[in-house]
């Protein structure tokens, strides 16, 4: 019988969407039994090591490879030379430049790729590597975007040079790259002019790095008797390493296999096909032999793909009472020496254009141009939608600013200005659509559970106190993120509409089989893909094995990054989970003669509307579609869906930090940090939970430690991490997390995503508490990182340190 | 990674023993800690190398030297290095300015004036330490260079007699004693009162 008991069990044997269901990923995690590119062993394998340039700039006048390859032990040295015949001493970046795979005649930023030494084994390479003689003459060096652009600068590209047009429109210099503008230009100067208020604020959202704890790496392999090639690769987008490695090689894509196996972790650093993947790829189909390739720590945080590095100039314009009329932006973007940002095509600088945030602005204007600089390329989303960091700690900065302009509460002006619930859909003037949000109640749901008036008075009070050792800071953001690209009508990669798949297999036992376009990497698809599939279907998550990362198997997809695995991968596992769920219902009807609209879906059977007790499970249905299907029906119970999201989709999050800071030393505790994220409808809360505290960590290291410095010379200067920050349980700072659900109005399951929010809405975060802690001295913004040592810098520019 | 040094040292010789002496490029290279002139092209270029040793690792500087100028109305001396290490990790160029000041009759100053400029690894690793290390061996020279004008003024002999009674310094700066060195340089700015440096 149907009791509550029942049910319950059979709920908690489904084990689908809104359970904390355990990790499927963990027990082989934490027995060590992962299997990650660099576990890859193969007969006969060879090693590879780079050869890179100490030059930020330099003219390479010869390149003497005769000592490395008279070394025992060596395969083989590759030059930029021994790349032009087979056409691939260049390759094309994502962003439609072109990048050195060898540096041919000249390098442009320190650590680029000279020459690629293949040995038996990764010592003797290491060895060889060494005895590869370069001559450089050194050339002028341009670190700053600003520099870069003056007239009598450097030339960085010279492949380039009389090209006056990129893939983004005109080049306005030899350095410069694009132009990218949005929004009514004329009308918001006319509404700055007539501003009762405006503010200004420049800011630099300093260059980092994602550093995942896995460095990049690939093995590839080449059969020269079957002609294909299998690459084992640390890819977030095996499907799109697969098409530009045939666009690259010429062989056919149905002779190539890319495999991403278990991934210690991308946030945007392994999207992108670097010059070490090529060379492996090429010196194994010269020797035939398999060949590996692991970056070191120094050459990850050095080589392969940067976040960030914008400089931006915001502007609000705004009435008395802190009503934003218009925002004005510019930025200049530092793309180091190669354009190798993975942004969908149309959008130079990402998704920027969210950067009007939760706030009703009727007016807006964006201009971002490109620079080339000598620095590494990069400008990957790290753990957030592309450019999305940068916009959304733009317009939290610029609320906060124009708050203090008008000595309006910084909840309060939020409050003024967030679009309303009954304004969604929502079109900003920088042609977004927002799906759904419900701001208000997220920040009085924070506010309350701070206590925000309570710790307002205790900073007043504080600030009334000479003696006080700490100054008191609090930081409030509200922000809206832009995640799930997303439609192919406006988003492709080299061409590629940005859809996402998923295909499913039930077997006659009633257990199946999933495969998705996607690539987890830590975010636990195994686990919370199985469970949309248990909702939709009625088959219990256990009973689901997922699989992915492997282009001979599963569907063509475009990766996980930017949070789409969730709104559009996710899309495609609940309409294919209803393809299979319509066909069950055809056959249950069959089997219990009955029309199929006499059926209803009960979680894990169908049974006949209004008859107790008739009923076929999900399990009879899977036998029966092998033996016993309709007249006209083909076997089997399968099906596939490919996802074209009509929209991304908006998660957003009210967040509130406090922090304490030694005035004499610099030194910022944070007390509390209180993070409320909506993020639509909620699969598995344990893993929700894990993203979060996960992305509020790397928020926590962006906002207060990591940047990846230069001096004048072109040296990186945090190129070990005795430089670059990485946050251990010591520094981390205690996470409070709170969540309202505010379902996407397209997604088929109403979710929206949520690995990235907390780090896009942390960074700014803080910032605002930092520089809150200052502002009763007059201090309005303070670039990050907001380490130990800056923040002391700034007691002292203000002498309350001694 | 650039570092700007100047240093001035007294020698208890006159301005013109020192002045003979600096212009010996070979004798003042083998003052300096770890390095070697290995080949004299001509009278204004040469080519050495120069070793550092910090902990466990070495870097092997190899490259050119180039006397710029020799003013001896100034009893001043320009010289320009420029290398790379032997493992193509890292390169090194130095401009340096030296010159003698006269004091009394038996007193000198020898001042010097360089500007070094190291990229790759070493300025990702050494970085925060070049000031330091650069220090460290900048004070080797300048005791060496002290020994060999005082040996150098006794012996009446020319530099090349001189050098020969002088202890010939070590091919490789002492890691052990930089190492003591910089720790005890750090130790002393950080208890002097007036926290300079």
């Amino acid at each position: 019988m149907d009791t509550v008991a029942d049910q319950t069990e059979r709920l908690g044997k489904l084990e689908g969407m809104g359970c904390s269901r355990k990790r499927r990923e963990d027990p082989r995690f934490i027995q060590g039994k992962g299997n990650y590119v660099d576990d890859i062993k193969m007969p006969g394998m060879l090693f590879g090591v780079m050869v890179r340039s100490p030059y930020a700039h330099a003219r390479i006048k010869k390149i003497d490879t005769s000592k490395a390859k008279a070394h025992p032990g060596v395969y083989a040295v590759l030059t930029a030379e021994d790349l032009k015949p087979l056409k691939l001493h260049w390759m094309p970046t994502l962003a439609g430049d072109v990048q050195a795979v060898l540096a041919d005649e000249k390098v442009s930023f320190q650590n680029q790729e000279v020459a690629f030494v293949v040995a038996e084994d990764r010592y003797v390479a290491a060895d060889a590597a060494e005895l590869v003689e370069v001559e450089y003459e050194p050339l002028p060096v341009v670190i700053d975007p600003f520099k870069a652009l003056a007239p009598d600068a450097p030339v960085i590209r010279d492949d380039l040079q009389g090209k006056d047009t990129g893939s983004h429109g005109a080049r306005k210099h030899h350095n410069h790259i694009f132009n990218w503008e949005v929004g009514d230009r004329d009308k918001t100067e006319r509404v700055f002019a007539d501003a009762e208020v405006t503010v200004k604020q420049d800011m630099l959202y300093p260059r980092v790095h994602p550093c995942p704890l896995e460095t990049c790496g690939c093995v590839a392999s080449f059969d020269k008797i079957r002609g294909d090639l299998t690459v084992y690769i640390t890819s977030q987008a095996p499907h799109v390493v697969r098409t530009v490695v045939g666009l690259l090689s010429t062989i056919p894509e149905s002779k190539i296999r890319i495999i991403s196996p278990d991934i210690g972790g991308g946030f945007g650093n392994k999207v992108g096909v670097y010059p070490g993947y090529v060379a492996a790829i090429v010196a194994s189909i010269v020797l035939g032999r398999p060949v590996k390739w692991i970056e070191s720590r120094q050459e990850n945080l050095t080589t392969t793909a940067f976040a960030r590095d914008y400089h931006m100039t915001g502007e609000l314009a705004a009435d008395k009472d802190g009503r934003i009329k218009a925002l004005r932006v510019k930025v200049i973007a530092d793309h180091g020496a190669f354009d190798a940002c993975a942004d969908p095509t149309k959008y130079p600088a990402g998704l920027f254009h969210v950067c009007t945030g939760s706030y009703d602005i009727p007016n807006a204007f964006v201009s971002v141009d490109g620079v080339y600089t000598n620095k590494f390329p990069g400008g990957v989303a790290y753990r957030c939608s592309f450019r999305v960091t940068e916009a959304v700690y733009l317009v939290e900065r610029m609320i906060d600013t124009l708050a203090l302009k008008l000595g309006i509460d910084r909840a309060e002006i939020r409050k003024r200005n967030f679009i309303r619930k009954d304004q969604f859909p929502y079109a900003t003037p920088l042609g977004l659509e927002y799906d759904s949000g419900d701001y208000a109640p997220a920040l009085d749901k924070v506010l309350a559970a701070m206590d925000y008036q309570g710790l307002l008075a205790e900073q007043a009070k504080k600030r009334a106190d000479p003696d006080s050792p700490t100054l008191m800071g609090i930081g409030i953001c509200t922000f809206t993120e832009i995640v799930g690209a997303g439609p192919s009508k406006n988003c492709d990669i080299l061409g590629i509409g940005m859809f996402d798949s998923c295909e499913i297999r039930v077997h006659p036992d009633g257990s199946a089989i999933a495969r998705m376009g996607t690539i987890t990497q830590g975010q636990g698809h195994q686990t919370t893909y199985a469970q949309i599939i248990a909702t939709e279907t009625g088959i219990p998550a256990s009973m689901i094995h997922t699989e992915e990362g492997d282009t001979a198997t599963a569907p063509y997809g475009l990766g996980t990054y930017g949070s789409r695995s969730t709104p559009v991968a996710g899309a495609a596992v609940a309409n294919a989970s209803r393809k299979i769920r319509e066909k069950a219902r055809q056959i249950a009807a069959h089997l219990l003669e009955v029309a199929p609209d006499d059926l209803e879906f009960d979680l894990d059977q169908f049974r006949v509307k209004g008859v107790p007790g008739k009923a076929k499970s999900m399990k009879e249905i899977a036998w029966a579609a092998y033996n016993n299907v309709p007249p006209g029906m083909e076997h089997g119970l399968e099906a596939v869906d490919y996802y074209d999201p009509p929209n991304f989709t908006f998660p957003f999050g009210a967040y509130m930090c406090v922090l304490d800071i030694d005035r004499h030393t610099g030194e910022t505790q944070v007390r509390r940090f209180y993070a409320l994220d909506d993020c639509g409808t909620r699969i598995n809360p344990m893993i929700i939970e894990g993203q979060i505290h996960g992305g509020l960590t790397e928020g926590f290291a962006v906002a207060m430690g990591q940047q990846m410095p230069y001096d004048d010379e072109g040296n990186v200067m945090g190129s070990t991490l005795m430089d670059y920050f990485v946050p251990t349980s010591m520094e981390t700072p205690k996470w409070e997390t709170d969540f309202t659900v505010t379902p996407s109005p397209h997604h088929p399951i109403g979710a929206k995503g949520v690995a990235e929010s907390p780090h896009v809405g942390s960074i700014p975060c803080f910032t605002s508490a930092v520089v809150d802690a200052f502002s009763h001295l007059g201090v309005t913004h303070m670039n990050m990182p907001h380490s130990s040592y800056r923040v002391w810098q700034q007691c002292q520019a203000l002498g309350i340190a001694n | 990674m650039k570092v700007e040094l100047e240093k001035s040292h007294a020698l208890a010789v006159p301005a013109d023993i020192a002045w003979r002496v600096l212009q010996n490029i070979e004798s003042v290279a083998s003052c300096m800690p770890g390095a070697t002139i290995t080949e004299r092209v001509d009278d204004a270029n040469y080519k050495g190398t120069v070793t550092v040793r910090v902990g466990p690792a070495t870097v092997s500087f190899k490259g050119d030297i180039e006397v710029k100028d020799i003013d001896a109305n100034k009893r001043e001396l320009r010289l320009v290095g420029k290398g790379s290490d032997t493992s193509g990790q890292s390169g090194a160029s130095m401009d340096l300015l030296a010159w003698v000041q006269e004091g009394d009759a038996a007193h000198c100053q020898l001042v010097g004036r360089s500007e070094v400029t190291v990229t790759g690894k070493v300025a990702n690793f050494g970085g925060r330490m070049m000031g330091t290390v650069s220090d460290q061996i900048l004070k080797q020279f300048f005791d060496n260079f002290s020994a060999l004008v005082a040996a150098s003024a006794a012996q009446q002999g020319g530099v090349a007699a001189a050098e020969e009674t002088v202890v010939r310094p070590a091919h490789e700066l002492n890691a052990l004693s930089l190492f003591w060195a910089i720790v005890k340089d750090f130790f002393r700015k950080l208890f002097s009162p007036n926290k300079a440096g």
